[in-house]
């Protein structure tokens, strides 16, 4: 896996690609990106949630889900490959575990809404939209920390300060040469 | 204080408008050369870069439109500003240690610089000038007018400039915005985005605590509002849906890192590691500026359903209704020095970036020069671009609407389909080829044209600008995979071992 991120990346590309063309060609309904407001000049409205979801709802899931493995595989693709440890894969995909967590918290608390017409409430949001508010925004928290924290050990490594620190410097010889 | 409310307004963005002035005056003495006009030198500490990073992330889109479509289209907004975290996280992955490894080794002053240092061709530095410029125009001139529709509107309430016309307030903003980018180039436009992004985690904490309490239930009954009116627009994919909702998860996360302003910056932090506290000081700084975004949008939503106040004109109204109905007149003018800050940070990235593609990139890459004398034809550019934008602004308001609308829908998006996967995907993967780069841009140049001048659109909210970012991103790799492997300059095969 390591050495074969970019063509993980590029499979993912692909699939996403292709869902995004089996929604387009899906069957479509009324309004499905949205409807005027019938008293409210300005306001959109969503209407009728389930319809919108019937033919697509799977397909947006399995989309948020590549887009979120498409995430975590691009971070991997910035760290070195000799800092790929198993240690950083475990921890990037603990990342990611997590993040399909809030993801499918969203997604199926959404349905269970369409399907109860109830909802409770978590931090003035109803509970799904809960989670796409704040658990979206805190998903990606692993990522800044393991980029803080452990920058030196993945992301710029005092032998990597080392290496580049010589290239600069054969790089300005060669310059005063010229 | 109430009586005085216009005044304060005005006098809390007059003392900022000066202080940016000050600031220019400060910073032409500092700036000798094109490499501090672009680049600050690369002698930026990571406060400074920080701050300069979010507040150009965060336009006046962000305090106008950015509530204006949550007021709008309800939480399917709240997409553009959630994935912040993912944003900042990728970038920095990404493109924060090469850009500035490049930036140093072939002491490049911009973006298409380290495209050609890293491609080694001209052909990809042409194209993501030409990028650039295209994307500058429509941003720059959507600032700008954003930036003079405020002024006339704050302006017109008091009695001394009541008729005060739209064409005077393009001037005087554009005079400000010039005058601090002509003299002090990036330093200026730097230390401006730092006192900039100080007011507007100001601004945003401070609306939260307003918007919290407009109904006795706080956030909780303006949900509740939303919800017996239309539930979708208040459940996680808002009315405009999943598609629209994860499609701008997808072009503003992951675009974050193609956005030339922003990326630019990394390339001036004097200290690689100081990437480390960049990182997390952008976001925290974004997420506090972004509350504003999204508590006006829901209170003013729940609001006008409520009949607390009546409908608005346009969406756009949000932020400034809500500002005259239920801040007090200190936070009012707090608030709209920030969405000058706000306005004036982004449009001094654009021009600076804009100006460097212009008198730097397109020449060197037809030429194989750069053309003599550049800090002074820099300067001399900076004027023209943002008149011709400004020129454009008005143009569009008064005789063709849609021009300026497209063009600043353009820029991003085309920024992110275009500049991701040659930048930030082609910085981290040697097996990226000239032929991968160019057909990338070309695809998010035509679908993002396309679909915007003709105005195309897809089933369930899909955007013309995912269908852009998801087929660039694919052509890039593929590409490349099957076009021959390229053999890197020493020096950029080494840097990439790092």
């Amino acid at each position: 896996m390591r050495s074969k991120l970019i063509y993980i990346i590029f499979v993912v590309g692909v699939l996403m690609a292709a869902i995004l063309i089996t929604i387009i060609v899906a069957e479509n309904v009324p309004n499905s990106g949205g409807a005027a407001h019938p008293e409210i000049a300005g306001l959109q409205i969503g209407g009728d949630g389930a319809a919108r979801m019937e033919y697509i709802g799977t397909l947006g899931l399995a989309f948020h889900c590549l887009l979120l493995v498409q995430i975590i595989l691009l971070s991997l693709l910035g760290v070195s490959e000799r800092y790929r440890s198993n240690g950083l894969i475990a921890y990037m995909g603990g990342t990611l575990v997590f993040m399909l967590l809030v993801a499918w918290q969203m997604y199926s608390g959404h349905q269970q809404f369409l399907e109860t017409d109830e909802t409770g409430y978590f931090l003035g949001f109803p509970t799904a939209t809960a989670w796409a508010t704040y658990g979206t925004w805190i998903g990606a928290i692993p990522l800044i920390l393991i980029y803080s924290i452990g920058f030196r050990k993945y992301i710029y490594t005092p032998e990597d300060e080392k290496k580049y620190n010589e290239l600069l410097a054969e790089k300005t010889e060669l310059m005063e040469q010229q | 204080m109430d009586a005085f409310r216009q005044e304060i307004i005005v006098g809390a963005v007059a003392v900022y408008m000066v202080f940016c002035v000050l600031t220019g005056l400060w910073a032409m003495r500092r700036t000798h050369n094109t490499s501090d006009f672009f680049i600050a030198g690369r002698g930026l500490g990571p406060i400074v870069v920080a701050l300069a990073l979010f507040s150009s992330t965060l336009s006046g889109f962000g305090f106008v439109g950015g509530p204006g479509l949550v007021y709008s289209i309800g939480v399917s907004s709240f997409w553009m500003v959630v994935i912040s975290s993912t944003g900042y996280a990728i970038g920095f992955f990404l493109v924060a240690k090469r850009i500035r490894m490049i930036a140093e080794l072939r002491d490049c002053i911009s973006l298409p610089d380290i495209v050609a240092a890293r491609y080694g061709s001209q052909s990809v530095r042409f194209m993501i000038a030409v990028t650039i410029v295209l994307g500058v125009m429509g941003y720059l001139a959507t600032q700008i007018l954003a930036m003079a529709v405020v002024m006339q509107a704050i302006l017109s309430g008091t009695a001394t400039f009541a008729n005060i016309s739209l064409v005077t307030c393009v001037v005087i903003s554009s005079a400000v915005l010039i005058f601090y980018c002509v003299t002090g180039g990036i330093i200026a436009s730097v230390y401006t985005d730092v006192v900039q992004g100080a007011i507007m985690i100001v601004a945003g904490t401070l609306i939260l605590f307003t918007a919290i309490n407009v109904f006795d239930g706080g956030m909780q009954e303006a949900t509740s509002i939303i919800l017996a009116d239309d539930a979708e627009a208040v459940m996680p994919y808002g009315a405009a849906g999943m598609l629209a909702s994860l499609g701008w998860f997808f072009v503003f996360g992951l675009g974050l890192a193609g956005q030339p302003h922003l990326i630019t910056k990394m390339m001036m932090n004097k200290e690689m590691a100081d990437n480390r506290t960049i990182l997390p000081m952008s976001l925290f700084g974004y997420v506090m500026a972004a509350l504003l975004w999204i508590s006006i949008g829901i209170v003013m939503r729940a609001a006008v359903i409520d009949g607390v106040v009546p409908p608005l004109a346009l969406p756009d109204d949000a932020a400034s209704v809500f500002l005259s109905v239920f801040t007090n007149p200190l936070l009012a003018g707090v608030v709209f020095a920030g969405l000058f800050a706000a306005i004036m940070s982004t449009s001094d990235a654009f021009l600076n970036i804009g100006t460097a593609a212009i008198i730097h990139d397109i020449p060197k890459s037809i030429r194989g020069k750069s053309i003599n004398n550049e800090l002074f034809w820099a300067r001399i550019v900076t004027i023209i671009l943002a008149i011709v934008a400004a020129s454009f602004a008005l143009y569009s308001h008064y005789r063709d609407a849609t021009l300026v609308a497209i063009l600043g829908a353009f820029g991003w998006g085309t920024f992110a389909a275009g500049i991701f996967p040659v930048v930030a995907v082609g910085l981290n993967w040697k097996g990226a080829t000239v032929a991968g780069a160019v057909t990338a841009i070309s695809a998010a140049l035509l679908i993002n044209f396309v679909t915007q001048l003709a105005g195309v659109t897809f089933p369930y909210g899909v955007s013309g600008q995912l269908a852009a970012f998801v087929t660039s991103m694919v052509l890039f790799i593929g590409v490349s995979l099957v076009t021959k492997k390229p053999v890197l300059d020493s020096d950029i095969n080494r840097m990439m071992d790092i």
